[in-house]
């Protein structure tokens, strides 16, 4: 989702705090961020997320672009409704990942990548234009497009038509000339991603080891361990406030369907609930079917502790509320039978965030 | 300003540990006053300012969205307006995460951020202090189009290698852009054009800067350095479109906007092809309302400053007092005071944004050439620096000064002359340790 993340009222840090986040007091303390020894916020907390939690979600994401690139040059070599389910079903297996990273929209794919793959909402007048120009359509002319007549969301225009009534005969020569460059594309910008989080580029580090190195010496952009955490719990802040007060309320509160993301295939809901997935995966420190490898928020705010189980419980509740929504999304919210189901589902996912904000941020400041 | 100009730093104040009185220690320097925000994450420049009144919050929020706004051509239920020619689609596309934009050009999925301003030394201008337009590409080179129609020119951007070395032999690499301008429409460019290569500033603080009233920028002037410090400084004067009269200005590489409405609405038409009321159609239609504009611009007026992190570690500390020491506070002026402005969250503080807004003559090796206003070729606006080791926290692989050049601090210090050129040896002849110091206190900011 290109459209960003509104801003949010960090207000558990008192302006005349000094200590808000690592600054001390004055005194002779040599070290400017310390990792007390009985600390869970430390380097392993910040490697965990990379490792576990980060970087498998970057390689599927590529993987599943690839795969959907490969649906769609199966379904334009050889067009056939069983085929173009098939690129349906792979558009979707591929906005799992993307919408499952929303919950850490830092580091290499806040360099434009993000646009590139994501932008709503769609310029219509301009992919209508290259649909019924003759350009060939080479690498290098799609660069010169605007990310808003490309990526997931054309891809989704171009197989799904209108809430998936699109049927493979409808498919002109020409937008499959197109949905092909589109998905080659998006197929190389997430390989990108995920590339630049796990090999080197242009003389710097794979922004793995920027991460997981928090706190030694020479690392500018996380001078302290803390600054890492601090990173990734803003990440989930940023996410619960964005499907909430964004993907939710923007919509729903100016009842324009326009505003509704991922509206031509449905799948609106499944974006909001694999948002509220990517915080699980945060917190846990691990994706949905793996085992626990290492130190994660979980940790820090004690496994089993009252407060894990609120957490673990607000996650729960804010997916269960999410599916009690009905598709299409862009009819729901201006459904009043749905009004309440929509209220409920913002209320839990806003309960959360507040949970994030107010009780899990503190525990990262010194 | 209470305090005298020629008294350099007001050390005591960031002294970090000391007694303001027996027993009271010093409160720790609010970068941006009651709009501080304690936030060191990725997302620090896109806070709201700590002191946000109630009411304003969702002016705040509709600036947010307003800021965040993908541009699509006409006709368009939503955001349309975009071109024909531009260079980006958002104000966020180029001002990634309310900070810099990343120093890459051409058309890659990653998008240019980069600006090229272009104009004519000689000709005659439509106003006073304006510059003459290069025929074909206006003031600024739109590389990007709506379809159907061509871009004015494609832009190559390639770096050249520059080795250096320290006293103590410790070796760097500077690197300085060449710029490739190719029209689209195969016209030669005029042999005596000129050319200024711009990278997006950050855009919180703003309002802070705004509302430093004249009368104290004035007093730092010397434009003739009559205390024979080798430090001028004077205020760029630049045309504002709303009154047409020649004012100070204030933001930009050069100083060369008045103010933050004008900034905006010149982002909005220069940048994105799209009309304003300040700067509307020929039939005086606009595309972008007044009331968005200024949602635009009070986004930028009521965004928190990141609070410096730090303070008592005794290498920042100590990077502090060379930082004075080197003579740099004589333009990356610590402390300044703000007075009355419509956006009550910013009036009457005292901040710290390193930057006494005026031009200082920077010398040959960072210089464009390019006069913009009332600054030459060699003179750029000090800009601030509050944020400055957030960067790349924001941003990774983003890059500093106004090009984009420089690819850490360090690089950002070694590239200043003229004026700058003894504070610039100054750090050149420093221990490695005390290097460390400087551009340690300089990430702390």
């Amino acid at each position: 989702m290109k459209r960003m993340s509104l801003p949010l009222r960090l207000a558990f840090a008192p302006a005349l705090l000094s200590g808000a986040l690592f600054l001390g007091g004055c005194g002779d303390d040599a070290e400017p961020c310390c990792e007390s020894p009985d600390s869970k916020v430390n380097s392993e907390l910040i490697i965990t997320f990379a490792d576990q939690v980060v970087v498998p979600t970057y390689a599927k994401l590529a993987t599943r672009m690839t795969e959907l690139d490969a649906a769609c040059k199966a379904l334009a070599t050889a067009p056939s409704a069983e085929k173009l389910n098939a690129a349906k079903q792979a558009w979707q297996a591929a906005r799992v990942p993307w919408e499952q990273s929303e919950g850490f929209l830092f580091g290499p794919v806040a360099g434009g990548y993000d646009p590139a793959m994501d932008s709503w909402p769609l310029n219509l007048v301009d992919l209508q234009k290259v649909l019924n120009n003759g350009d060939v359509l080479t690498p290098e002319y799609m660069g010169n497009l605007e990310n808003s007549q490309k990526g997931f969301h054309t891809v989704e225009f171009l197989i799904f038509g209108d809430g998936g009534t699109k049927t493979v005969g409808q498919i002109t020569p020409r937008e499959f000339d197109y949905l092909l460059a589109t998905a080659t594309e998006l197929k190389r910008v997430a390989t990108v991603v995920h590339t630049l989080w796990i090999q080197p580029s242009d003389g710097n580090p794979p922004f793995r080891d920027t991460l997981a190195t928090a706190g030694k010496a020479g690392n500018t952009a996380y001078p302290s361990v803390h600054a890492a955490a601090q990173e990734i719990v803003t990440g989930i802040v940023e996410i619960l406030d964005e499907v909430a007060n964004g993907k939710i309320a923007v919509p729903f509160d100016s009842g324009d369907p326009n505003e509704v993301e991922s509206q031509f295939a449905y799948n609106s809901l499944s974006d909001f609930t694999n948002n509220i997935r990517s915080v699980e995966n945060v917190y846990l420190g691990h994706l949905q079917g793996e085992t626990k490898k290492g130190t994660s928020l979980q940790d820090v705010v004690g496994v089993g502790s009252a407060l894990d189980v609120k957490i673990r419980g607000q996650i729960a509740a804010s997916v269960t509320a999410l599916a009690a929504i009905p598709e299409p999304f862009r009819e729901s919210i201006n459904d009043a039978a749905s009004a309440d189901e929509i209220q409920t589902a913002q209320t839990a996912i806003r309960t959360l965030l507040e949970t994030f904000q107010g009780e899990v941020q503190p525990l990262l400041t010194k | 300003m209470r305090r005298a100009a020629m008294w350099g730093a007001l050390l005591l104040w960031t002294a970090g540990c000391g007694e303001e009185a027996p027993g009271v220690p010093f409160a720790p320097p609010r970068a941006g006053g009651a709009t501080t925000i304690d936030d060191r994450s990725s997302l620090a420049f896109m806070q709201p300012a700590n002191n946000l009144l109630p009411e304003n919050d969702r002016p705040h929020r509709e600036g947010d969205a307003a800021f965040a706004a993908i541009f699509v051509p006409a006709p368009s239920r939503i955001n349309p307006g975009l071109g024909p020619t531009f260079n980006n689609d958002s104000c966020n596309n180029c001002h990634l995460r309310n900070g810099r934009g990343l120093p890459v050009m051409g058309h890659n999925i990653q998008r240019t951020q980069l600006l090229v301003r272009v104009s004519l030394p000689h000709g005659t201008p439509d106003h006073p202090r304006g510059a003459v337009p290069v025929p074909g590409l206006g003031f600024q080179v739109q590389d990007r189009a709506t379809v159907g129609v061509a871009p004015e020119a494609s832009l190559s951007l390639s770096w050249v290698e520059h080795a250096g070395q320290y006293p103590d032999g410790a070796s760097y690499t500077l690197r300085s852009p060449r710029v490739r301008i190719t029209p689209t429409d195969g016209s030669a460019l005029p042999p005596d054009m000129l050319m200024s290569l711009r990278l997006p500033p950050p855009v919180f603080g703003l309002g802070l800067l705004e509302a430093v009233p004249v009368e104290t920028l004035r007093s730092l002037e010397d434009p003739d350095d009559r205390n024979s410090d080798g430090i001028s400084g004077r205020m760029n004067e630049v045309w504002d479109v709303a009154t047409r009269t020649l004012v100070p200005g204030r933001f930009g590489w050069k100083a060369n906007s008045p103010t933050l409405v004008q900034q905006s609405a010149e982002a909005y038409f220069n940048d994105m092809g799209l009309t304003t009321p300040l700067f509307p159609e020929a039939d005086g239609t606009f595309e972008v309302s007044a009331d968005v504009l200024q949602d635009a611009v009070f986004y930028s007026q009521s965004l928190g400053v990141p609070a410096r992190t730090f303070l008592d570690d005794p290498t920042v500390q100590r990077g502090e007092k060379l930082f004075s020491k080197l003579g740099c506070e004589a333009c990356h002026r610590e402390t300044l005071e703000t007075g009355a402005h419509p956006v009550a969250e910013v009036s009457w503080q005292r901040i710290h944004p390193y930057t006494d807004m005026l031009l200082h003559d920077m010398g040959p090796e960072l210089a464009d050439g390019r006069p913009d206003g009332a600054a030459t070729g060699t003179e750029w606006r000090t800009p601030p620096l509050w944020g400055l080791g957030l960067t790349q926290t924001v941003l990774p692989y983003s890059g500093f000064l106004h090009d984009g050049r420089a690819r850490t601090i360090e690089e950002a210090i070694l590239w200043h002359g003229g004026e700058a050129l003894p504070a610039r040896d100054g750090f050149r002849a420093l221990s490695a340790d005390e290097r460390g110091a400087v551009l340690r206190f300089l990430g702390s900011l």
